[in-house]
């Protein structure tokens, strides 16, 4: 297992969100659940937390998180991550899956 | 008049049949002689075909060749499309080889790449099929060819079914050049329902005791499509089919290319493609095709072999499917990839690896496979002269010189950025390029498609239309704009990534009108082989291994 | 229909879609973060809900108790945490009278946390006679290839009523244990077709282990949950006795054949091949069920 937090550069969350929070995603064999929370802070960073069972790929989450927080305004939200060795294609699609679902809701 | 040379080719095939003597009566032979027959027949220096594809195997006549010893076959120059059996392993372990010429060793591949390790693996070069099927005109006509057929006549003539295959490019050449052609057949019958192999052309039939080996190759689960390869899917429709307006293609035996065909009933139809796109193929009687061909969205498919279980649904579906007079599935291995090479809009299909070239392989230096088709189709067949509107429109993009052909194939390779257990597809440098496999070839690095012949790389992060690009700096950039968080992609410079967007050469998926969010296993036509079955109106008859009812 | 199929949807999406819209209410849910000590101290990945989603909902207006299994969580497998969350959602279910269902996906106890998780199994099992006991309907939807064996096997038999769709797979031994402790020859694990025949939830329907035979899709479990969530079955000495009969009844015919197609044929279903390919309800019309 590696562990690892780091806060990226976000522009904030629109003030009004649709709950709470929202999970995406299934811990399984290849694949890795996402935990997005508003109400975090500082407003202006994308604070991460991430568990994975296969060591040695931080770079990658690292970059793959940073752009997610570039391109989303995602400023004051906490995301928790449990991975089960997930293809970095699958940390996009999931974070934008539990993005939508807190943003917009489950419609 | 009868010249000398041809005289004494003659003689000696004549010779050999005589050694045969009493073990057979007349072309027919049992089982139990095989081993014997084989060393009478075969001689040191001899070129010896062993048939045997991707699919087909003459496993029979393969083993009792691995039953005997160096002592009773050597120097034998081996010339084979695909090195798939233990068997063929064995001939290398006892030392019969002197060279071997061949295209692919898939499930061998490890075994190989321990022969090459040995240094007993004397490879001559591998090949693509058509080529190798070429230089069996010219320079590798074999001498002795070992092949399978499901079916004989008391004559001797031979039914192909639906793996004809390779055996008339490997039954023309050794017959016409007083070679020994030695085929094992399922059974023999008194009426065969079509003749594929005249009696003419074949020497020796043996009734093998069990069934000659076949494999089923292009058999992919839908259950096994991921949510990613709709997405890369969806891409590819709207950012090539789409836009080229793709009509003749061949797809390779991924699952990328199985979700594609999934989504033309289904997404493609709410595109309005039907009857814009993909109307011909060139490829196997793949079973993911069926809810397309049952939609309407198919003319045609010619194939270079059959698959198992597809048997009863080409016959029902002849309009579209190649048939004999009999009503069952015709393939041919080399007039396929004729079609491929030269007839076709666009190759697409996967690969292991690919460098920041472009340049694609599956070798590594504890797998050595080879190739088979793939070169060949995947490649810019220069003699063309038939327009086609994909053609022409890859080719303006391309911006072609004085001296170049107006017109290009769509060669397109289609990867997630990295393989299963994280493995990166995009490297440096590929593996093949390793100096010992290089060695061991001659100096030629096995690349498997060129990236001058690609025009185009899919990934899930987007397009990279590689002909487009101007300079080997530029198609390095969209590599890399394209290779996700693989060490290659990250390596992108952001500015690079968004003046090559803002050229089209890089697209993202919004870019082509796909969002990624709808991409899901839902928009697949069906889910589970089940329900392959179900739109073939129970035609289709799955593998058992994939039969869950 | 929406096209989406039941069984490949995540556990919180098939709630979502049998729910009434915006009904379900999560208890224990994932910010809380109540994961399992022994999995992290093994170094295996955790998740949030420990395998399971637990809470309440609306279906067509009436309130019910609902879980559902994740089944690609180490197999859906019951832990302390998990197997928590399902004794005390039948335990509120027992205690409001309120419905429960369970939409099954595992393949028993979690090795990595046993003796707990075979407790938790016992425990539900007793809320569930409970409910019945007070006859609050309990109700076991089996509908994925993970299906409901082990522990869990037992314990959605002891529900009311199950529903099965033809991936659905209801047994105590998987078929892999089977081959291994009677030989390949008896049972073999790799041959599909034999084992969704012994165990799917075709095979089930016919023999009357199943109540409900629907297609693979949330809105056919709905409507079956529908027509169930209001009717609770007896337990008491007649009922059980009337059951041992019937099994005994299915030995008496069936235990000498290794033939499942014996099995359809016996009860009621004269074109097997056609059956094989039908689902839901038209499965259900090509057989005489309970003949």
């Amino acid at each position: 297992m590696e562990k690892f937090t780091k806060a990226f550069p976000s522009k904030p969350l629109p003030t009004k969100t649709a709950k709470p929070w929202a999970l995406a995603g299934v811990v399984g064999s290849g694949n890795l659940e996402v935990l997005l929370e508003s109400g975090g802070r500082p407003k202006d960073a994308m604070e991460c937390h991430v568990e994975t069972s296969i060591p040695g790929y931080k770079a990658s989450w690292l970059a793959a998180l940073a752009d997610f927080a570039h391109h989303y305004p995602a400023g004051g939200t906490k995301v928790t991550i449990n991975d089960q060795g997930a293809p970095p294609v699958l940390v996009t699609l999931r974070l934008r899956q539990a993005y939508d679902h807190l943003t917009k809701g489950d419609k | 008049m009868i010249t000398a040379k041809s005289a004494t080719r003659r003689q000696n095939k004549a010779q050999r049949i005589e050694r045969v003597g009493k073990l057979a009566r007349g072309k027919f032979v049992s089982p139990d002689k095989v081993p014997e027959i084989l060393r009478r027949i075969i001689e040191p220096g001899d070129i010896l075909c062993l048939e045997g594809d991707n699919q087909k195997q003459a496993d029979f006549l393969a083993n009792q060749l691995a039953t005997l010893e160096k002592k009773d076959l050597r120097d034998i120059h081996l010339v084979m499309s695909c090195i798939t059996l233990p068997a063929h392993i064995e001939l290398f372990k006892k030392g019969m080889i002197k060279q071997v010429d061949f295209c692919y060793a898939g499930p061998q591949g490890g075994a190989v790449a321990d022969l090459v390790k040995a240094k007993k693996f004397p490879v001559g070069a591998i090949h693509t099929y058509n080529e190798l099927y070429a230089r069996y005109y010219i320079d590798l006509t074999p001498r002795v060819a070992l092949i399978a057929a499901p079916k004989a006549d008391r004559k001797g003539n031979l039914f192909l079914a639906a793996n004809t295959e390779e055996t008339p490019a490997i039954v023309e050449p050794t017959a016409f050049s007083d070679g020994i052609v030695f085929a094992q057949v399922n059974e023999i019958v008194d009426k065969l329902p079509r003749i594929d192999i005249p009696a003419d052309q074949v020497d020796l039939v043996v009734e093998a005791p069990y069934p000659m080996h076949l494999q089923a190759l292009f058999t992919r689960d839908p259950a096994a499509i991921t949510d990613v390869q709709v997405l890369m899917a969806m891409v590819a429709l709207r950012g090539i089919y789409e836009k080229y307006e793709v009509q003749s293609l061949n797809h390779g035996v991924g699952f990328n290319t199985a979700a594609i065909e999934l989504l033309l009933p289904t997404y493609g139809e709410r595109l309005g493609l039907k009857g814009k796109i993909c109307k011909y193929w060139m490829v196997n009687p793949l079973p993911t095709l069926i809810p397309a061909i049952e939609s309407g969205w198919v003319e045609s498919v010619f194939a270079v072999g059959g698959e198992v279980g597809m048997e009863r649904y080409t016959a029902a579906r002849s309009d579209v499917f190649f048939t004999g007079r009999d009503g069952s599935f015709h393939s041919n291995r080399a007039m396929g990839q004729l079609a491929g090479h030269y007839a076709i809009d666009m190759f697409i299909g996967a690969s292991l690896q690919i460098d920041i070239n472009g340049n694609s392989s599956t070798v590594s230096k504890n797998r050595i496979t080879g190739f088979g088709g793939a070169p060949n189709m995947g490649c810019q067949p220069t003699g063309r002269r038939h327009p086609t509107k994909a053609w022409l429109k890859a080719g303006a993009e391309a911006n072609p010189g004085p001296g170049s052909p107006p017109g290009r194939k769509l060669v397109v390779q289609m990867v997630e950025t990295f393989q299963a257990g994280r493995v990166p597809t995009f490297v440096e440098e590929l593996d093949a390029s390793d100096p010992s496999i290089r060695k061991a070839l001659h100096g030629v690095t096995p690349v498997m498609i060129y990236g001058d012949d690609v025009t185009h790389i899919v990934t899930e992060e987007g397009i990279a239309n590689l002909a487009a690009c101007r300079s080997v700096a530029e198609r390095q950039a969209a590599i890399r704009a394209v290779a996700g968080y693989t060490p290659v992609g990250l390596k992108r410079k952001k500015r690079e990534t968004e003046d090559l967007r803002a050229r089209g050469i890089v697209q993202l998926p919004e870019d082509v009108g796909v969002r990624p969010s709808e991409a899901s296993r839902s928009l697949l036509a069906t889910q589970d082989i089940k329900g392959l079955v179900r739109w073939s109106n129970g035609l289709y008859d799955p593998p058992s291994q994939f039969v869950d009812w | 229909m929406s096209g989406v199929l039941f069984h490949e949807q995540t556990a919180r999406q098939r709630i979502a879609a049998l729910a009434d819209a915006g009904s379900f209410v999560e208890l224990l849910a994932p910010p809380e973060r109540i994961t399992s000590p022994y999995l992290a101290q093994l170094g295996i990945p955790v998740s949030f809900d420990d395998g399971i989603v637990i809470g309440h909902a609306k279906i067509g207006g009436k309130k019910v108790y609902l879980a559902a299994q994740v089944g690609q969580f180490v197999g859906g497998a019951v832990g302390e945490i998990h197997g928590a969350k399902l004794t005390g959602l039948f335990k509120a279910a027992a205690r409001d009278r309120v419905p429960c269902i369970l939409l099954v996906e595992s393949g028993g106890v979690r090795l990595h946390e046993g003796s707990a998780g075979e407790i938790a199994i016992a425990e539900t099992m007793r809320a569930i006679f409970e409910c019945r006991a007070l006859k609050v309907p309990t109700i076991a939807v089996i509908a994925t290839d993970i299906g409901a064996y082990g522990g869990i096997g037992i314990l959605s038999t002891c529900c009311d009523h199950r529903i099965m769709t033809e991936h659905g797979r209801l047994g105590i031994s998987g078929p892999i244990v089977i081959e291994k402790w009677m030989g390949k020859k008896a049972y073999n694990s790799a041959d599909r077709a034999l084992v969704w025949k012994t165990s799917g939830g075709k095979t089930k329907y016919l023999l009357g282990d199943a109540d409900a035979l629907v297609h693979d899709a949330p809105e056919a479990v709905r409507d079956a949950l529908t027509k169930l969530i209001g009717k609770s079955k007896p337990v008491n000495l007649g009922s059980v006795k009337a059951r041992q009969k019937e099994l005994q009844n299915r030995l008496k015919r069936f235990g000498a054949t290794d033939d499942p197609n014996v099995v359809w044929k016996g009860m009621g279903v004269r074109n097997i091949e056609a059956a094989s390919l039908a689902s839901g309800p038209e499965f259900a019309a090509l057989a005489k069920r309970g003949k």
